[in-house]
């Protein structure tokens, strides 16, 4: 008797968890405000499960380890994006279903890291550039990636820990594209890098944003969206574009290949596409919408926030990560590792 | 009696099961992989090869494995010439008090290493306490740079391990007879001489236990130089998080901790024979 009652215990816990109407998202930690998931399920009656990773390389590697783990919606970054479309991880959306892409600023549509957008939405985006702190150095006189290596910021610097970005700056100031596979320059950006250490404080891996409130590093390359956090918390803090060409990023809604629930999956994308949601999002979360009708319907001042929504020609002139190919990255990896160890 | 026998049965396997599925398992997969090839687009191809263990010939691996092993052994000496002192004061004090001050010890375990470590940065960071302190008593005139250094990171290591340095070194102190250093500076040896050729000899398996455990830790806890060292060097840890995350070569990432778990089962080896000649001395 006392097998059944367990027996018939288990088969409900059981039917919880299978129930049919159920969204799993795996996505950013923090990178879907509450309120919105609560809309979504009131509005469609569609559960929403949120789990969360903290790099790229992550969602990448459990999706390889388990191609049916059963997520539904993830948000890789572009360079993910293309790199898992090409290794036929992502499901090749159908955009007739998808009637909001309207709203979409057609910028950051059709980029090369996915033409005609066969695999992914922009959900947010922004850009990488230099912070400044103006009670020590005249934000004017910083106008090129180059400058960052001038001996004035000795062991001031704080760059993102992260292997990509740090390279596009050196190949950015050398004026080679961020995305070259040519082992010549990705060698000569290195070697330029290696001048840059003495000015490096820190490589952050943890949160830029307390760091350059406390004047723990005076000048830092970072994404917008933190920089728009640090200008509010420390006045003296400014974000500077380059003259020599911005890094843009774009994270991205895709669904991966065998998803359980792709009628919930495109629902989704849709519910976030529609402009009040996207506004939601965007202005809690400090990251600039790429949702044109939404940013129409916001303040002025976030409208004319040239942190969070860089004038068009400085736009025009972006370059997005893309995928390199494991050659390339191993080669990336090795330089990566030479020049920490010169540190 | 017999249900007796079935939970032992039980409680062994359950045990077993766990430690073979969990622990064995796990391994044996590592060192399966360290012998695959990389693959393009899965994460290994089925071909046997020891390339994962002759890239390891080089100038990088071999120099990020001898800093580590630098850092490591700066960390045990700093932790145990703290921790030896601590320990020997430790065992001398009354019951009560010894109990009081065992306890603050374990006390910062209650709480993630990793957050006592975000504490460190509030205490050392330019704003931080230990500027504001040092200046509010004239001592700098201008706030001290210390996070984000070697000296940070060093301070980080020292602080986390020190306690697996004091509670093997106490435990061999607490059972020590005094009595035996009265003998000695009866018979005519001074302080130091009875410290040395006493204490010092019949503590060093808690010495050794001790080095162990704040030896092999050090060399991997690569989260403290990433976050109070600012990230600026690479220690075996992080060695092995690239290859798996940023390079997605799992079977290289895997080699590497095949070399390090073979390093540490060494370190032990020869702490065993160490143990085993000593006893026989003993006796």
């Amino acid at each position: 008797m006392r097998y059944k009652s367990l027996i018939i215990l288990l088969m409900l816990i059981g039917m919880a968890y299978s129930q049919n109407n159920v969204i799993n998202i795996y996505n950013w930690s923090a990178y879907t405000p509450k309120s919105v998931i609560k809309l979504f399920t009131k509005q469609t009656g569609i559960h929403v499960n949120y789990t969360t990773y903290a790099s790229n390389e992550e969602l990448y590697e459990k999706l390889k380890a388990d191609p049916s783990i059963g997520y539904d919606i993830i948000v890789p970054s572009s360079y993910f994006v293309q790199r898992m479309a090409k290794e036929g991880m992502l499901e090749k959306l159908d955009l007739k279903q998808l009637p909001n892409l309207k709203n979409i600023n057609p910028l950051l549509l059709n980029k090369p890291y996915d033409p005609g957008n066969q695999y992914s939405i922009p959900y947010l985006w922004g850009t990488t550039s230099i912070i400044v702190n103006n009670k020590y150095y005249d934000p004017k006189t910083i106008t090129t990636w180059n400058d960052l290596w001038q001996q004035r910021f000795y062991n001031q610097l704080l760059l993102n820990d992260d292997m990509r970005d740090v390279f596009s700056i050196g190949l950015a100031a050398l004026g080679y594209s961020i995305n070259t596979s040519d082992p010549e320059q990705i060698k000569q950006a290195y070697l330029k890098l290696r001048q840059l250490m003495p000015n490096v404080k820190l490589f952050s891996s943890d949160g830029a944003i307390p760091i350059m409130l406390d004047e723990d590093a005076t000048i830092g390359v970072v994404y917008s969206g933190d920089a728009e956090q640090m200008t509010k918390g420390n006045k003296k803090l400014r974000y500077v574009y380059t003259k020599s060409g911005i890094i843009i990023w774009i994270d991205c809604m895709s669904i991966p290949k065998n998803a359980p629930h792709l009628a919930n999956a495109y629902k989704f994308i849709n519910f976030i596409m529609q402009p009040k949601i996207a506004k939601m999002i965007s202005m809690q979360l400090g990251y600039s919408s790429p949702n044109i009708t939404a940013v129409h319907g916001m303040p002025n001042r976030i409208q004319n926030n040239m942190i969070m929504y860089p004038p068009q020609n400085i736009l025009a002139h972006g370059q997005t990560e893309g995928y390199l190919g494991k050659a390339t990255q191993a080669l990336y990896l090795h330089y990566w590792e030479l020049l920490k160890i010169s540190g | 009696m017999m249900s007796n026998r079935l939970f032992k049965i039980i409680a062994i396997n359950i045990i077993f099961i766990w430690l073979a599925v969990l622990a064995l398992l796990p391994f044996i997969m590592v060192v399966v992989a360290s012998f695959l090839q990389q693959g393009d687009e899965n994460l290994f191809n089925w071909h046997l090869t020891v390339i994962n263990y002759t890239q390891l010939i080089n100038p990088i691996f071999l120099h990020i494995f001898w800093r580590s092993l630098v850092v490591s052994v700066i960390t045990t000496i700093l932790c145990l010439a703290l921790g030896y002192p601590f320990a020997y004061i430790l065992a001398q004090l009354s019951e009560k008090l010894r109990l009081a001050c065992l306890f603050l010890i374990i006390i910062p375990f209650w709480t993630s290493s990793l957050i006592r470590s975000y504490a460190i940065i509030t205490i050392l960071k330019t704003q931080g306490l230990l500027n504001q302190l040092l200046l509010t008593l004239h001592l700098i005139h201008q706030p001290l740079h210390i996070l984000y250094t070697q000296y940070a990171s060093q301070v980080g290591l020292v602080y986390s391990l020190l306690p697996f340095m004091v509670l093997p070194l106490y435990a061999t102190l607490e059972k020590f007879d005094w009595r035996l250093v009265d003998a000695a500076r009866d018979l005519g040896a001074n302080r130091l001489r009875a410290f040395w050729q006493i204490v010092v000899p019949i503590s060093a398996p808690g010495i050794i236990a001790g080095v162990m455990l704040v030896l092999l830790p050090a060399m991997t806890l690569f989260y403290i130089p990433e976050i109070l060292g600012g990230a600026k060097s690479i220690l075996l840890g992080n060695l092995i998080k690239n290859q798996f995350l940023e390079g997605q070569n799992w079977p290289l990432g895997s080699s590497i901790s095949i070399v390090l778990t073979f390093f540490m089962a060494l370190l032990i080896g020869v702490y065993w024979k160490f143990n085993k000649n000593k006893k026989q001395v003993l006796i």
